[in-house]
């Protein structure tokens, strides 16, 4: 039976750096077993939207709850366990270079699940091969390929078996078919795992394949969400111009022609 | 030579004509300084059939030039070609920028007070939970020994030969500077007291400070600041993983343990150079020397250069986690946490240095 408690609730979240505001109003769920894909052009917010909800940004206004718990109102090990349950992939993976492969999704198992690092290794090495980078485990972060990096980082996100997995431009810079790859790993989770997932992208490809439900990002508030078939008929300028992949004129801004004549 | 630009005389008007060129870019601003704000003023660009970038480039300057000056302007005779390269060229390029506020003292004063407030506010719960994290030296959520002995090797064993040469060096500047002086009084065999003590309670403890601050201050912010810049101290907060339990409370643990231990070496070092010195240079025998050194220290000048010397190694460490966990701007950003962790920590050094000395002079 599915829970009804959704996995993620953001509640007319705003959150910006110093006098910017970047977020403004944004309210959506997450259920389980379900792909949210946020989606807008660069500098929309999106990857602030993720760091909020993983806490790494207190919001200015707003809640996050997490299984039903404020993440940002949370202290100490209540804090430590709701994020637990939340795994997060980074744009450019953010792996430990100290560290190998291994040790770097070990770290997580090791240090919260009290294991051995024998056993604990053991696990890291079996995520690793669930990402398709088996081989690479001993390796260091340095040695990786961007694909194999971003890899690597989503078997670290999974390495506490969250609930809800966080997603950073998966596919950025990435060729077509390791883009592909994760897509399908992303899909794969989602059905084996029943996870949660939200995937901050702007490769309409990838909005093909994976999402459930897209949430469209402009100027830090929502300016769209739905299904994707829903959000593409959205009459926004904004939101035909994403997916004809055409540049927005900038509204309200006048060109030198209409402001100084040009007879 | 046709003149590139003429100010009409009924009309202010401002015929532009090509080349653009640097000097009549400066012709045309002289005429437009004339000219009083709120003017009209039609800048004529008909003799502009065709234009490239830089020509495009400099007419803007002029145009916001003038629209700085208070100058309303209109472009006149805009040729089909120049209307395509302003197409897209938006009004602000040539808007005059925001005047630049300018805060009193006291507003600055009062900016500067916060932002310490604020620093300070962030500072706290760091320094707790470091030197928290080394008062908990064993278990589950205790000290990362594997760390702190990598990091003892890198920052006291790798460090030992340079900080034991420059001690040395200490010791034999010491010794010589202090012969000079004693000889006028026949008592260079005071020389084995000035540079036993001297190098223990000061220069020992100090000298090591300065070495190791250069050395490991520096790379402690580096490592943390790249870290920072690569997102890894988010992730391991989004694991919830401290980054201070894991990176801090190991270097100052090593670092708490290292210099103390460095600082005899040097200590030891300096002493020698003063021997060294002693013997092959005053002529003073070497068993006199060394009971004189031995006769003029006590307990607690050893004491004191090591309770200096834990307290260096706290403060480099924790100066340079500090300046790395609070990087901001990059890459630029982790050159500037760097070069301030290493003059913050001799600063500090110095300082602290200073008091320990008032505060056991004091207290006999």
């Amino acid at each position: 039976m599915t829970d009804p408690t959704p996995l993620l609730t953001v509640d007319d979240l705003a959150a910006g750096y110093d006098e910017r505001t970047v977020l403004d109003g944004i309210s959506f769920t997450v259920r389980e077993g379900e792909i949210l894909v946020v989606l807008g052009t660069s500098g929309c917010g999106k990857s602030t939207l993720l760091r909020c909800v993983v806490g790494l940004l207190p919001p200015r206004r707003g809640r996050v709850l997490i299984g039903g718990r404020d993440v940002h109102a949370a202290r100490g090990p209540d804090r430590e366990d709701i994020l637990r349950s939340v795994g997060m992939a980074f744009q450019g993976a953010a792996l430990l270079n100290s560290l190998s492969v291994a040790e770097n999704v070990a770290l997580p198992i090791e240090e919260h699940w009290g294991l051995d690092r024998r056993t604990a290794t053991m696990l890291a090495r079996l995520h690793l091969s669930r990402v398709g980078l088996a081989g690479a485990a001993d390796l260091f972060p340095a040695a990786l390929s961007g694909g194999m990096r971003k890899r690597a980082g989503l078997a670290r996100a999974l390495a506490l078996e969250p609930r809800l997995l966080l997603v950073d431009e998966p596919s950025a810079g990435l060729d077509p078919v390791t883009a592909r790859g994760l897509d399908d790993l992303l899909l794969e989770l989602r059905a084996r795992a029943r996870l949660g997932i939200v995937v901050v992208t702007h490769e309409i490809g990838s909005i093909q394949a994976i999402a459930d439900r897209v949430l469209m990002l402009a100027g830090g508030r929502v300016l769209a969400a739905g299904a994707l078939d829903a959000v593409r008929q959205h009459p926004a300028p904004e939101v035909q111009a994403f997916f004809a992949r055409s540049p927005l004129p900038q509204a309200g801004e006048r060109s030198l022609l209409e402001g100084l004549g040009g007879s | 030579m046709i003149p590139a630009a003429r100010m009409g005389t009924d009309t202010p008007r401002l015929v532009l004509r090509p080349p653009l060129d640097g000097a009549s870019l400066e012709a045309a601003r002289r005429e437009l300084s004339r000219l009083p704000a709120g003017s009209a003023l039609l800048v004529d660009v008909s003799a502009f059939e065709r234009v490239d970038t830089v020509t495009v480039a400099r007419l803007l300057t002029l145009l916001a030039d003038a629209r700085s000056g208070g100058l309303v302007v209109r472009l006149a005779g805009t040729s089909s070609s120049l209307a395509a390269a302003l197409a897209a060229v938006p009004l602000a390029l040539v808007e005059p920028g925001t005047p630049t506020t300018h805060r009193s003292w006291l507003e600055q004063l009062g900016a500067a007070t916060l932002a310490l407030r604020d620093r300070a506010r962030r500072m706290l719960p760091f320094l707790g939970e470091a030197i928290g994290g080394v008062l908990v030296p064993v278990g589950p959520r205790g000290l990362k020994w594997e760390i702190a002995l990598a990091q003892m090797a890198q920052a006291g064993v790798r460090a030992t030969p340079i900080v034991v040469f420059i001690a040395l060096l200490v010791g034999v500047v010491l010794a010589l500077n202090g012969a000079l002086q004693l000889r006028q009084f026949g008592a260079q065999i005071f020389v084995a007291n000035l540079v036993a003590i001297s190098m223990t309670r000061e220069m020992g403890p100090l000298v090591t400070a300065v070495v190791v601050a250069g050395r490991s201050g520096s790379a402690i912010a580096a490592e943390i600041g790249t870290m920072v810049v690569s997102e890894e101290i988010d992730a391991l907060r989004t694991m919830a993983l401290s980054p201070v339990r894991f990176l801090v409370v190991p270097r100052l643990a090593a670092l708490a343990i290292a210099l103390p231990c460095l600082t005899v070496l040097a200590t030891t070092a300096g002493i020698a150079g003063g021997w060294l010195i002693a013997v092959l240079v005053l002529g003073l025998p070497s068993q006199a020397y060394l009971a004189q050194t031995v006769k003029s220290l006590f307990v607690g000048d050893l004491a004191t250069g090591l309770v200096k010397s834990l307290a260096f190694g706290t403060l480099i460490a924790l100066v340079g986690a500090w300046r790395g966990l609070t990087v901001e701007g990059g890459p630029a950003g982790v050159g500037r946490a760097t070069t301030a962790a290493v003059v913050t920590s001799i600063v500090a050094c110095i300082v602290t240095n200073a008091g320990f000395t008032a505060f056991f002079y004091l207290i006999g």
